[in-house]
């Protein structure tokens, strides 16, 4: 309590001071600013919770303040020095201010800015100069202009059959009318007519005629359709370019390249758990309560996490007032439908497999398993050939040859994997008895033969390591 | 000319192949696959919300089923039992207010009892990797997302938060404030506590404390205050 009044003599004591200066500092703070010094020092200490528009972010937006506080310059730049010093003075604007936001936003830290500072932040609040496009940080990073655009569905292949089949009716009412020429020529010429024989038939002569041609295409037809057939059958339970449509278009380059967010940010639980997890809708939020229009898609799909969360963009609140900065507290009263994003990677029920194994006790980098995500739109199943093309972009990459999932390549994987036993406390109890091998221990001597451990010598073949 | 009956077989070749290779090239399929019931089975995993076997129950209970979220949040009032690290799992006592971000600066002080290199470097490693993008590599708030100009003015640790007494800043990753969101379902107590020691390391500007061969701080202001903010307790 002694604290508390202490705190207040001095702040009162402030205020006065605070008052003094002002007055002397203040004449005509709405006009003759310098507007680009105001913006760098709007940028460096009030854009983390003010716009100059009269959008919410995390306090009221700054358009239209001249009208709002007018004539009392000094209060205002008061109220910037010191917010809770300038509330004391009792003006009924500022009454009505803190009762409206501190509430919801906090009081408003005190600013260490000159009157002049003020001047010139208030010249930029009033004519801020039309928002530069974001630049590209200039990095080698995939834009958003590069990136394919998702289609609802691609099949090129129905436009393969389809021009075949309209390539056989051609042929064929060519054939038809190339027979009813030469029946009129020879008609006219006075020569026999073609036999008027069924279809079939004629199909049948004809492929008499030119016996040679015929079989060898008949062979080639057969050999195609085995080695097809063939390929097929191998495709089967083989996942490797899958790539869904997701309920909102997330894009992965524009997050984790562009702005540098890392995997582990959005895929957290992936060092800590079998699952990687998808990001929770609170953390999407965290960056898009400022974020509300992408370069692609504009407001459509930032919206609809707004739809999912809660979240009202105009007043920058949620709905309910009780998840405060994203913080689901257990009044959440919201009660909207959650965005049900579809999963793309899933190995059958009857296989264990655990990240944190691999990703922290094994150390292998996300790129290994699902290929360059810093250039994909949404989440895809990366395919073998591509991942082995990142070698140089990823030093350390574990180059392999069967499709990704499949039982195959969990298995070539953990021939070719390398083990550090020194590396974590986890093995040590293994390392230990492999040393014994020096002290003539035949039996684990093989296992030092090539002066490595692989996962498979250490059980990665088991088949009860990942079936149970 | 051609036949009405050739015709008609050949567009019912059509039909089929288009057919065929449709479902092959849809992007919303995975391709074909033998025992389905194995990849979408009824038993309960995360992120897999397939219900029970429509082939038994009906589609329409399954797909009631379907809507329901496997991830459940624990009981309400129930805590996670460590014995090792039941001070790392007690519920977040001050309230989400301007109130208890104050009273949790004065108040709140680390459970960690050992500070030394590993925590300090694990709390570097979590904040590379979660924090770097808005508050930058130094802490000066110059982030990839400031830098392209989506969040400005985030304040620097070693400037404007110098100060910042630790119990505020586990409040604010706690709850969050302003435009720094909650991360409280991103990083566990433990986490939030280890990167905090990090943050001090920023505050003092960004350079390591020295260390001992066993990995103790040798000397460093942060812990003075740390101490002199535990004897307060
Ligand atoms: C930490 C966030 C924060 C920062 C940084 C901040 N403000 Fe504020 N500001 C607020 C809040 C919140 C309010 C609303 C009143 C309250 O809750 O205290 C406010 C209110 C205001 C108002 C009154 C608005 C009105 O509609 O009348 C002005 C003017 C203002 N701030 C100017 C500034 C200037 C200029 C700066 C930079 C030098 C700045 N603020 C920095 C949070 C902030
Ligand atoms: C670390 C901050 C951050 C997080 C977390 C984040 N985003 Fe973004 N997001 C951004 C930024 C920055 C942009 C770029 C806006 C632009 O195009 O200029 C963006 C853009 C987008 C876009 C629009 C793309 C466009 O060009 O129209 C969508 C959709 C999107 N994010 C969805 C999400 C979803 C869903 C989540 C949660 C899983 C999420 N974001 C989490 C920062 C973030
Ligand atoms: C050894 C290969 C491998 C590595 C390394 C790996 N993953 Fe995975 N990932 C998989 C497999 C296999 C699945 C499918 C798991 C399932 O269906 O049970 C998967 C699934 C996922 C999913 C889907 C959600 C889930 O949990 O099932 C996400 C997200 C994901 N991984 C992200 C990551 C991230 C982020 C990293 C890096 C930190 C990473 N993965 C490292 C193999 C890997
Ligand atoms: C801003 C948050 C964010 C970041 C950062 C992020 N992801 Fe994702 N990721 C998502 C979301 C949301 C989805 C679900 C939508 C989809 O499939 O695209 C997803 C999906 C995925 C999937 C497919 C999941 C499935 O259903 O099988 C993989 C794999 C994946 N991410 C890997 C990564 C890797 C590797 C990184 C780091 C290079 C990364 N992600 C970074 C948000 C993120
Ligand atoms: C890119 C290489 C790679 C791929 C692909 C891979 N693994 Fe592994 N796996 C490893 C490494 C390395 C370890 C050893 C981690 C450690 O314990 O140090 C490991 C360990 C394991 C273990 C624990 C083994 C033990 O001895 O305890 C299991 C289980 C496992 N993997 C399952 C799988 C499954 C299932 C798949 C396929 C879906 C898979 N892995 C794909 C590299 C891989
Ligand atoms: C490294 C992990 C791993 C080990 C070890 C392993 N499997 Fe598998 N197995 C898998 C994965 C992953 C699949 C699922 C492949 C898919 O979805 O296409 C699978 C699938 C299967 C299948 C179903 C057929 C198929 O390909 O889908 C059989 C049968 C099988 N495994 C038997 C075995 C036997 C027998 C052993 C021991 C000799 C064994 N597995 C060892 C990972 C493993
Ligand atoms: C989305 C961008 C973003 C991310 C990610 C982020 N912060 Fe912040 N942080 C901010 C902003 C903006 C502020 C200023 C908040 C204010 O005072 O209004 C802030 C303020 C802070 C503060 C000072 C809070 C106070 O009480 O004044 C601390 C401490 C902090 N952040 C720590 C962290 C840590 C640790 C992480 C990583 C786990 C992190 N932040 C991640 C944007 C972010």
């Amino acid at each position: 309590m002694i604290a508390d009044l202490g705190f207040k003599a001095t702040k009162s004591f402030l205020t006065a001071c605070l008052v003094l200066f002002a007055v002397q500092g203040t004449a005509g703070i709405w006009d003759d600013g310098n507007i680009e010094e105001g913006q760098a020092l709007f940028n460096a200490n009030c854009a983390s919770c003010h716009k100059v528009t009269n959008e919410v972010l995390a306090a009221p937006g700054l358009a239209g303040i001249a009208d709002r506080w007018g004539a009392s310059e000094e209060l205002l730049v008061q109220w910037i020095q010191n917010p809770q010093g300038a509330a004391e003075s009792g003006d009924s604007y500022i009454k009505s201010l803190v009762s409206r936001y501190v509430p919801t936003y906090g009081w408003m830290t005190a600013q260490a800015v000159s009157a002049e500072d003020v001047k010139n932040i208030m010249a930029y609040v009033q004519n801020p100069p039309d928002a530069a496009p974001v630049a590209d940080s200039g990095s080698d990073c995939i834009t958003v202009d590069e990136l394919p655009i998702e289609e609802a569905n691609n099949d090129s292949g129905v436009w393969f059959v389809m021009l075949l089949v309209l390539f056989l009716i051609i042929a064929m009412a060519a054939a038809g009318v190339n027979r009813s020429l030469t029946n009129a020529s020879r008609e006219k010429d006075g020569g026999a007519l073609l036999e008027d024989l069924p279809y079939g038939q004629r199909v049948k002569m004809w492929a008499w005629e030119n016996r040679v041609a015929v079989s060898l295409i008949g062979v080639f037809i057969v050999a195609y359709g085995a080695v097809l057939g063939y390929q097929g059958l191998m495709r089967v339970g083989v996942v490797e370019g899958y790539k869904p449509n997701q309920p909102i278009q997330f894009i992965h380059s524009v997050h984790v390249c562009e702005n540098e967010v890392d995997c582990k940010y959005c895929h957290h639980s992936a060092y800590e758990s079998k699952h990687a997890g998808i990001p929770s809708t609170n953390v999407c939020m965290n960056c898009h309560k400022a974020v509300k229009k992408g370069r692609r898609y504009g407001e459509t799909e930032i919206g609809k996490i707004y739809e999912a969360i809660g979240f009202d963009a105009t007043s920058g609140t949620y709905v309910d007032g009780e998840g405060k900065n994203g913080y689901a507290s257990p009044q959440d009263t919201y009660d909207g439908d959650p965005i049900r994003w579809n999963k793309v990677h899933n190995l059958p029920d009857h296989v264990f497999f655990s990240h944190q194994q691999h990703v922290v006790v094994g150390g292998l980098q996300c790129q290994n398993c699902h290929g360059d995500v810093e250039t994909y739109t949404v989440g895809r199943v990366a395919k073998v050939e591509d991942i082995n093309q990142l070698v140089d972009k990823y030093p350390g990459l574990i180059e392999l040859s069967k499709p990704t999932l499949t039982m195959g390549w969990c298995i070539e994987c953990h021939n070719k994997a390398e083990i550090d036993l020194a590396s974590s406390g986890y093995y040590e109890e293994i390392h230990h008895r492999l040393k014994d091998h020096l002290r003539g221990n035949e039996e684990l001597r093989m296992y030092m033969e090539d002066d490595k451990i692989t996962v498979k010598e250490l059980g990665g073949w088991e088949c009860a390591k990942c079936h149970y | 000319m051609m036949n009405i009956r050739n015709s008609i077989v050949l567009s019912a070749v059509a039909t089929v192949l288009v057919a065929t290779t449709g479902c092959v090239n849809n992007p919303d399929s995975s391709g074909l696959e033998y025992m389905p019931d194995m990849y979408r089975s009824p038993a309960v995993e995360a992120y897999v919300d397939y219900g029970q076997d429509p082939y038994q129950v009906g589609e329409e209970v399954a797909s009631s089923q379907r809507m329901v979220q496997s991830a459940r949040k624990p009981v309400a009032g129930t805590i996670a039992f460590h014995p090792e690290a039941m001070d790392f799992v007690m519920p977040y006592p001050y309230p989400n207010t301007v109130e208890g971000y104050e009273a949790a600066g004065l108040a709140l002080a680390s459970p960690l009892t050992q500070i030394g290199q590993a925590e300090i470097e694990a709390g570097q490693e979590i904040y590379t990797l979660m924090c770097t993008q808005c508050h930058g590599e130094e802490g000066k708030g110059n982030g990839a997302l400031s830098r392209n100009g989506h969040i400005q003015g985030i304040p620097s640790y070693s400037d404007k938060l110098k100060d910042l007494p630790e119990g505020k800043m586990y409040h604010t990753l706690t709850y969050g404030k302003g435009l720094m969101g909650s991360h409280a379902s991103q990083l566990s107590q433990k986490d939030r506590w280890l990167v905090i020691e990090y943050i001090k390391v920023l505050q003092q500007g960004g350079e390591m404390p020295e260390f001992d061969e066993n990995g103790n701080v040798v000397k460093s202001a942060s812990t003075e205050a740390g101490d002199a903010m535990a004897m307060n307790n």
